[in-house]
């Protein structure tokens, strides 16, 4: 095994494809910072490209972009609370908080070093323990998936500042929203209400662009006066690499790459999900749970290293199983097959080159991706400079651009901006936005996974508890919405003891 | 701070809202064959979930005294003053940036809205804001239209000719 893999490195090194890799991670990285330009128009846009390559230089390229793809978001995401993709909204929650504490060199400095830990770690475990895993994970149907969606979804116990009941309101919300257009199984329409562009649902990019990015310009420009107005992120955006500030949260960003290493590993529980999970479970974990929301380092690395740590157990499922994780690595495996790599259990024995060649190129483009992403942060980061007055009218219209790049129609643009209008008044009257993007993103995903599970197993409910791996996954949901009111309990108990002591 | 009434209000209306959605549903597992679960299956346990949670917070509202202090924040009181015609004027633009751009067409837009919202955002120097209007719209005509292809609004009778005109002056066309 670690001669194949030397031999994928060496292959790698080749001037060639490593320019192959190293341009496919630019264009990761940009195409993921851009709003509206999501990872996987990245990689639909150069496949074509490939076509006209040799086999290895062409999947270094789609592995450039896949990797960079998955961290470029988290760059605006941090600077100007706009995340390039689904995946990188909980690195915003605590990125842009952080931004806006003058910490925005820490900030995106964690986000580099973390991504590339938790991509390198996973590419790993790719190269070493690809086809057990991928045996284990065979036996995951949908209810397994179910599962780990309702462990994102219980996660929102943690997300609530303020009290669970607003954040009880804010996801049930955004579910809500997830479920209204023609729906996939039947093709009814739901809560269109004959307006046209409802038909079609609302994308949750237009939720996330318009709640983030115009309900902040909102809240930049409404205070009465400039001196209470919220801070803009101001200072030095310079990233620098924090190798020895990793140290200390270094459970975190273990916790995070097992979390995305596991949930890539499932087949369609993706990069997105992994996030959230991930950001949940450090959040329960941590000795200072209330830090969460302004700007807390180890919800950065936790979710930022599970976004990253998700690709290598995407690619077990793809290159081990033949079966895509998401849309991103379906595209992929389109690209593979055109150049007669056949993904399934026989690649690593019929194919034993092409595949360890693509796995050096993920560990190599995630050591890359540290100078890259530096680079790309800089160049982002530049722009912290520009007076805040010109910059939220710039937003605005990079808003404008980014929804209606979606699917080329105005009605996404109003979603967006009323979306702004109604994430203004959130953060006004403390509604908690993260639950309610939860919802919109994670709310579809369940539903599916659900119906689907009951369609196969004759409505059978105790489907759920009787495999036991969605049993221990259901199991730990409960316990994570239990344990914050198990604290308060606990924490009333020991004041009224302190106070019959007192 | 909100009174019990005000505090009331919200989750009453957001009571109102799941439960007319909920009867919304009726009808959308017409097609379903069988003892299937439907497509309003999902959707009808959502809307009572966030009934059941307004539901919650209505009683919780109710239970508390006038003046009493509400399990969370729930009012504006720690944010600082909002100035309400600045706020209104920067929402009825971005709106407006909206409803005209697909009659006044993409660029023509843009060029008034970066001029408004920069002098409503506070910028007052008249070289700041034409050079912003001019090169941004530029700029971003370049990269969207030129680069990318991405079929912006033209705007319709006269101002499709003056959008095509100054693409075909700025050698985007």
């Amino acid at each position: 095994m670690l001669a194949n893999l030397g031999a994928g490195l060496v292959s790698a090194m080749q001037p060639l494809n490593f320019l192959m890799m190293t341009l496919g991670l630019a264009i990761g990285i940009v195409a993921g910072a851009l709003p509206g330009i999501t990872m996987l128009n990245a990689i639909v846009l150069v496949l074509p490209f490939t076509y006209f390559m040799g086999i290895v230089p062409a999947l270094l390229l789609m592995i450039g972009v896949y990797c960079g793809g998955v961290f470029g978001g988290s760059i605006t995401g941090i600077l100007f609370n706009i995340p390039g993709d689904p995946m990188n909204v909980p690195t915003t929650w605590e990125g842009y908080r952080m931004s806006r504490k003058g910490q925005t060199r820490y900030a995106l400095g964690l986000a580099i070093m973390s991504s590339a830990v938790g991509g390198l770690a996973s590419a790993l475990f790719l190269a070493f323990f690809a086809p057990p895993f991928a045996r284990f994970a065979l036996g995951f149907s949908t209810v397994e998936f179910f599962s780990v969606v309702v462990f994102g979804l219980a996660s929102v116990s943690v997300l609530g500042q303020s009290s669970m009941t607003s954040a009880l309101i804010s996801l049930f919300a955004g579910m809500f929203l997830g479920t209204i257009g023609t729906e996939a199984q039947y093709g009814v329409e739901r809560f269109a209400f004959n307006v046209p562009f409802l038909k079609t649902g609302v994308d949750f990019v237009t939720v996330l662009i318009g709640l983030f990015a115009i309900g902040e310009v909102l809240d930049l420009i409404a205070p009465a006066s400039p001196a209470t107005a919220p801070a803009a992120p101001k200072g030095s955006a310079m990233p620098r690499l924090p190798l020895l500030d990793l140290w200390p949260l270094r459970w975190s960003l273990a916790r995070g790459t097992a979390v995305g290493i596991a949930v890539g590993g499932l087949a369609g529980a993706g990069a997105t999900v992994s996030s959230f999970v991930s950001y949940g479970l450090e959040k329960q974990t941590s000795k200072h749970p209330e830090l969460f929301g302004t700007g807390h380092a180890g919800g950065l690395v936790a979710s930022e290293s599970s976004v990253n740590g998700s690709t290598g157990g995407a690619m077990i499922h793809l290159l081990t199983l033949g079966i895509p994780g998401s849309a991103a690595t379906a595209v992929m495996m389109g690209a593979f097959l055109i150049h007669g790599i056949q993904p399934g259990p026989l690649l690593f024995t019929k194919q034993t080159a092409e595949v360890y060649t693509i796995i050096a190129g993920m560990i190599l483009a995630n050591i890359v991706m540290i100078a890259l992403g530096f680079l790309a942060a800089l160049s982002f980061a530049t722009l912290m400079k520009v007076p805040t007055p010109i910059l939220n009218t710039f937003i605005v219209v990079f808003c404008f651009l980014g929804a209606y790049a979606l699917r080329n129609d105005m009605a996404d643009v109003w979603l967006t901006m009323l979306f702004g209008i109604l994430g203004f008044f959130m953060r006004r009257y403390d509604l908690p936005i993260p639950p309610l993007v939860m919802g919109v993103i994670l709310g579809p995903m369940a539903e599916q996974y659900f119906l689907t599970s009951m369609v196969a197993n004759a409505n059978d409910l105790t489907v759920f508890v009787t495999r036991p791996v969605s049993a221990v996954i259901l199991l730990l949901s409960v316990l994570m919405v239990l344990w914050p009111i198990v604290k308060t309990w606990r924490g009333r108990d020991k004041l009224t003891k302190d106070g019959e002591f007192a | 701070m909100m009174t019990r009434v005000g505090r009331m209000a919200a989750p009453l209306g957001g009571l109102a809202v799941a439960l007319a959605l909920l009867l919304a549903t009726r009808g959308l597992d017409q097609v379903v064959p069988g003892d299937q679960l439907g497509p309003g299956f999902w959707p009808r346990l959502v809307l009572l979930g966030l009934g059941a949670v307004c539901l919650a917070r209505l009683v919780d509202a109710a239970r508390r005294g006038a003046r009493a202090a509400p399990a969370g924040r729930d009012d504006a009181s720690a944010a600082p003053p909002i100035s309400w015609p600045k706020l209104a004027a920067a929402i009825a633009l971005i709106l407006l940036y909206v409803l005209a751009t697909p009659v006044v067409g993409f660029p023509l837009t843009t060029l008034g809205f970066i001029a408004g919202f920069m002098w409503l955002c506070g910028t007052r120097s008249l070289v700041a804001i034409t050079a912003n209007v001019l090169l941004g719209t530029a700029g971003l005509l370049y990269l969207f239209v030129k680069a990318v292809y991405l079929p912006l609004p033209k705007g319709d009778g006269p101002f499709e000719a003056l959008t095509l005109a100054l693409y075909r002056a700025l050698h985007i066309f």
